[in-house]
Formats: structure tokens, sequence, C-alpha cells
């Protein structure tokens, strides 16, 4: 099967989920932040009482918090979110989230259940993966860093 | 006489000749995509345009720049040269927790120095594997002379793939 196929016939469950970083609306800056650095994610999900997600709190949501100078302690999450907050049923395809990066420009996507609860984290990255898997041998062995020796045939 | 026989053996090594490319099979694709991974190269996808600043620049006004033009990175040059990338992941790391006594630094001091870069003439397929394997969301793209051409992201290899897509 080609991938262009694929990406309409399977479903988000198919691409590699990360664990998301949970906060409520009420949540400090600076505990947001922690997590986010402890995990080496670039964002936090802002849940309700029944862990449905209803807002992203991104990297560019804590650029604009800084550059008004806020302070980290007294400020929470729910006033600086993300407009890019995109949400998608883990039995949705994958089409829903190639559509929401390129199209709604998303970075991250929050990947639900059925019932609207959180279960992960996918994004550009993941999608990046699924693609990869699709051509092992294009993308894999590649050498990374370092000058295509070609410059050196040149002239030989 | 000593001439005679290497000249005769010399022409004993061209009968003998054999072309090493006869048994030559062309690398066979499954797919368009597949294909312009491995023969296309990283100048076919769009890597304007980009921001470039100066090492010395202050942090705050690199982190403006960020803002105002609602890109996630920027590259860092000194005397056009690429030294850098600052993006928002090293604001997230190395500048949050204390912004104040960081705003005016010059942003050397937090950017990621000597990036991962690929070519323009590297395979496509290198700027992928960059992305998905080594994890990297914004990869510099240098011409051979190590001049800056651009920097590729995730959304401009999707936006490549989706152009080879059958």
């Amino acid at each position: 099967m080609s991938i262009e196929f694929n990406v309409g016939e399977d479903t988000v469950r198919s691409l590699p989920l990360r664990e998301a970083i949970s906060v409520t609306p009420n949540t400090i800056l600076r505990a947001a932040v922690a997590r986010m650095r402890a995990t080496r994610l670039g964002c936090a999900v802002v849940v309700d009482m029944e862990s449905k997600p209803i807002g992203i709190f991104t990297e560019r949501s804590l650029l604009g918090a800084l550059l008004q100078h806020v302070s980290l302690d007294s400020r929470v999450v729910g006033d600086f979110l993300d407009s890019a907050f995109v949400m998608i049923k883990n039995c949705e395809p994958i089409s829903r989230v190639w559509d929401a990066i390129q199209r709604e420009r998303a970075r991250f996507i929050c990947v639900t259940d059925d019932d609207g609860k959180l279960v992960g984290l996918t994004g550009q990255k993941g999608l990046a993966e699924y693609v990869t898997d699709f051509f092992p041998g294009q993308v894999v062995g590649q050498r990374l860093g370092c000058k295509p020796w070609m410059q050196h045939r040149e002239g030989a | 006489m000593n001439q005679n026989r290497m000249a005769d053996k010399h022409v004993a090594d061209v009968d003998d000749f054999s072309d090493p490319l006869s048994n030559y099979e062309p690398a066979v694709y499954g797919s368009e995509l597949e294909r312009s991974l491995a023969e296309e190269t990283v100048d076919a996808i769009l890597s304007k345009p980009y921001v470039q600043i100066d090492a010395s620049t202050p942090i705050s006004i690199a982190m403006q720049t960020l803002h105002r033009l609602n890109v996630s990175s920027l590259l860092v040059v000194e005397a056009g040269v690429l030294v850098g990338i600052f993006t928002e992941r090293d604001v997230l790391e190395r500048v949050s927790e204390q912004y104040e006594l960081w705003e005016e630094l010059p942003v050397r001091l937090v950017m990621t120095a000597k990036p991962l870069v690929v070519y323009e003439c590297d395979p496509v397929g290198t700027a992928l594997a960059a992305i998905a394997a080594a994890g990297y969301r914004h990869v510099p793209v240098l011409s051979m002379s190590d001049e800056i051409v651009g920097i590729v992201s995730p959304r401009r290899v999707f936006e490549f793939l989706e152009s080879r897509f059958d």
C-alpha cells in the first residue's frame, strides 16, 4: 500500500503518541514550565475536571508571557493559551493529523479517546516518524551532519 | 624485445577489459515518493523564507523577533557564518526561569551552537532523517561552500512529500 492510501486508512492509534503533561487552567506558570522542561516537551495540555482537553499551553505561549514580563509565580496557564489548539480522536484517520499540521499550522495535537478524554499527544514529530516507517531505507541510513562526498569527487 | 612484450601485454589487457558497470542495475523504487526521497536533493524542498540574527543580538530582541514574525527559530550568524540556532525550545530550556537576568545578554549565550545541518545537495531523505530520527524540528540548509541557503522544518518537508504523492 502507498503512504497516500495509508494516511487515509490508518487511524491515529497507529501514530507514535507521547505521554502528555496535563495541567488545569489554574496551574501556576512556573509549575507548568518546570514539568515541560523535565519531560522535554514543548507543551502542556490544559484539561477540565473530566480530563478532557480544553486548551494548550506551548512554548509559544510561554514566549508571549515572558515578553509581557509577567511573573511565572503569580500567573496561571489559563491566561496564556495557544490559539493553535487541535483535538483529534484516536479513531480518526491520520489524514486529519496531516491536515491539522499543514492547513491549521498545528504543531501539537491532543489525541483523545471516544469519550473525549486525553490519551496522548502527537504532532509534527509523530507524523515524521510515521512517514519514516514507510521508507526506512531512504531515511534511517542517512549520514547526518557530514558534507556530501560528491564535492571531493569533483575534478577527480 | 622487452618493449614488444609490454605492448603485447597491453593488448591482452585491453582484450580482457570488461565494463565494471555492465552488471549495474538501476535502483527500483516502489513509488514516486520513494524515488524522490532517494534521488531528489534538499534544494527541492522550500527552505525560504528564514530569519537570521547576529550572535550579539540581545536575547530580548531575539525573542521579540520570534514573536513578531510568528516563527519558531532564528539562524544565528557571526561574520556571515552560521554559528547557531535560537528556537522556542531554547527559550523554554535556558531563558524562561530567569528571563529578567538574561534578557539583555547576547543570544550566543543561550543559542544551540553548532546545530545539525543538511546540505542542499543531500538527498531529501536526509532532511526527514534529521527531523524524525535525530529529533530536530528546524534544520539549517547550507550550500557546499557553507553559505546559508535556508531552513527546513517538518511542515516544509511534508509539503514536499505532498507534492510527490501519486
